[in-house]
């Protein structure tokens, strides 16, 4: 099966996971190895190298063979999350950056007029922008046309569980978009990531489906297996759905006539 | 009293969490704890946010009948100078935290604005994450430490009963009901970007004051879109002037005004000070709290014990150390967090300096 392409890297897993809310670090880490998952996504402000136990990036550090996506979460502005991926871009070495601007701490909905701006000036500055982002077709695009490297619609509110609210909107995105276009946010279960990659998703990221699951290590091997099931699915030609049976019979036999 | 504003008065704004308040039958402790943990599982995860307070001073200009720095207490008045603020963060930091609470008393000449904002700035320069308790200060004022780098501001109302927090406020600024009522907006309005609200528990009649309290945070995540909201659930503990509570809030009442608000409130934060016992502290974490303070010294001078004042301003009843209580926190599954901000996201909010419909 073909490898996940963002800019210059290639990946052979699809699942990105998310390192936030696991209950311990040493659980976080046996998750991402179990769900083989090359790239994983850690905020900024997870940053401590003043106590190493405190410190998600030293933690991560650990892993052989993973590629860092820093995220902007905290920032309310584009102003602060362009400084962030500037200085997440210093400490890891890494050129990913997910943009994650929500000016409202509670239900965490992406700003998609700051979300704009920063992608804009941050991919002209080589980053390899990773926008979370409203399920909006139109939004999409416009992060396409300025360089984002992908987007990450959601497919429902952060920590919701609520599944691929938006799907219809995800099947528009997707249907019109040249960059990959990744799930972040809403899954509830592995079924869930299995149907976003049927739909023709590129990856999904997933962070507390695993992290309060009560085995994450268990659920996030189950998580990546759902992954490949979709992908493979996609990639063989799905049936068609159809509403209706074929009439015997034919509605149409009028046009034989015709000719 | 008249002039209340409608928010807090209007019932409809508590109707849907009043029966888990009052209905006991109803609505099960248990019930209310099952619901309220699988809440905060989904949106929190299994961490809770670490944070300490710092007394920079006891000087007071106000007349609190229930606490220990109120002005006519006989206890040793004294703030810290520069150096002791250093070296108190220092030694903070030391212990690993990254995330302080400035406290001093009612504004005083000894200990007023200018004073405070010295302290934000040396606190902004050591830690990650600086919020301030203290008085009530104007917009221009609450701008200004913004600026600095106070990211929080928190300040209780005590209780939302105004007789009896007439009552209770026996003289100086605090006595004004409205205008205490009235700072978390002003906060606000000056790009502060996480406000803590709460009711001193057993100050008035526990339900009321619930209700109201709750009414307060539901008005201001309306009005104020991008504000942080956080609540907290301080509990009278006996202090050094003698002040016997008015009212019991006993533990159960506590945890049960907790799920609720919880439920009511999804998304907010839940703040649990060492006011509370190991016990009750050990038991909320993880059903409801997201935020407790750990190892706090409630003296001024408390950490360095250079000098520290002998009285604090109440008795700690948690008084384990960041070792021990993280330790607790783990058997638990719970990752205890104590940095989970950054710096460069300092600095004011803004966009929402006059709040829609109002002039």
């Amino acid at each position: 099966m073909n490898d996940l392409k963002i800019g210059t890297y290639t990946f052979s897993s699809r699942l990105i996971l998310g390192t936030g809310k696991f209950g311990n670090t040493r659980t976080m880490i046996d998750a991402i190895r179990a769900s083989g998952s090359q790239l994983v996504t850690v905020a900024l402000r997870r940053f401590n190298p003043d106590q190493p136990e405190d410190d998600l990036f030293s933690a991560l550090a650990s892993i052989d063979g993973l590629t860092l996506m820093p995220n902007t979460s905290g920032a309310s502005n584009a102003k602060e999350a362009v400084k962030a991926a500037h200085i997440s871009r210093e400490l890891s070495g890494s050129p990913f950056i997910k943009v994650e601007i929500h000016p409202n701490p509670q239900h965490l909905m992406p700003d998609p007029i700051e979300t704009f701006e920063a992608c804009r000036i941050l991919a002209s500055e080589d980053f390899l922008v990773m926008p979370y982002i409203p399920a909006d077709p139109v939004l999409a695009k416009r992060l396409e046309d300025v360089g984002c490297a992908s987007v990450m619609p959601l497919g429902s509110a952060i920590g919701s569980g609520q599944g691929l609210a938006t799907i219809d909107m995800i099947r528009l995105i997707i249907r019109e978009s040249n960059i990959p276009v990744i799930v972040d946010a809403g899954l509830r279960s592995p079924s869930e990531a299995c149907a976003a990659m049927e739909v023709g998703c590129e990856a999904v990221l997933v962070n507390s489906a695993v992290a309060v699951a009560e085995n994450p290590v268990a659920m996030a091997s189950a998580f990546a297996e759902a992954v490949n099931a979709g992908r493979r699915a996609k990639a063989a030609g799905i049936m068609p759905r159809s509403g209706a049976a074929v009439a015997t019979s034919p509605l149409t036999s009028f046009l034989r006539k015709t000719s | 009293m008249n002039g209340l504003p409608g928010w807090l008065t209007d019932q409809q704004e508590s109707a849907d969490i009043e029966p888990l308040l009052t209905n006991a039958d109803g609505f099960p402790l248990e019930l209310l704890a099952s619901e309220s943990s699988a809440m905060t599982l989904r949106r929190f995860g299994r961490t809770i946010s670490l944070y300490a307070p710092l007394y920079l001073s006891n000087y007071c200009s106000s007349g609190c009948a229930y606490c220990g720095y109120a002005s006519d207490r006989t206890t040793v008045r004294r703030r810290l100078e520069t150096e002791e603020v250093k070296r108190e963060l220092d030694s903070m930091k030391a212990m690993g935290i990254d995330d302080v609470l400035l406290l001093t008393g009612e504004r005083k000449p000894q200990a007023g604005f200018d004073y405070l904002r010295h302290c934000v700035d040396i606190a902004a320069a050591r830690m990650t994450r600086v919020s301030v308790e203290a008085f009530p200060m104007s917009v221009s004022e609450y701008a200004a430490l913004a600026d600095a780098g106070c990211t929080g501001i928190t300040i209780y109302q005590e209780t939302y009963n105004p007789e009896q927090y007439r009552d209770l406020h026996r003289w100086g600024p605090k006595q004004d009901f409205l205008d205490r009522l009235e700072t978390p907006e002003r906060a606000l309005q000056a790009g502060i970007k996480n406000i803590g609200i709460g009711a001193l528990l057993g100050l008035s009649e526990p339900v009321e004051d619930a209700l109201r309290l709750l009414r307060h945070v539901r008005h201001l995540a309306k009005t104020y879109w991008k504000a942080g909201l956080s609540v907290s659930f301080p509990r009278l503990r006996p202090e050094t002037g003698g002040f016997e509570p008015p009212y019991i809030v006993s533990d159960q009442f506590l945890a049960r005004m907790i799920f609720a608000f919880r439920i009511a409130m999804p998304d907010v934060e839940l703040v649990l000070s060492t006011r509370e016992s190991p016990v009750f502290r050990d038991g909320m974490a993880g059903l409801a709290i997201t935020r407790m303070s750990i190892a706090s010294k409630t003296t001024v001078g408390g950490y360095s014990h250079h000098g520290s004042s002998r009285k604090g301003q109440f008795d700690v009843h948690d008084d384990r150390g960041v070792r021990a209580f993280c330790s607790v926190l783990k058997e638990k599954n719970i990752e205890p967090v104590f940095k989970n901000w950054e710096p460069v996201y300092n600095g004011p909010n803004t966009g929402h300096v006059e709040p829609a419909g109002q002039s």
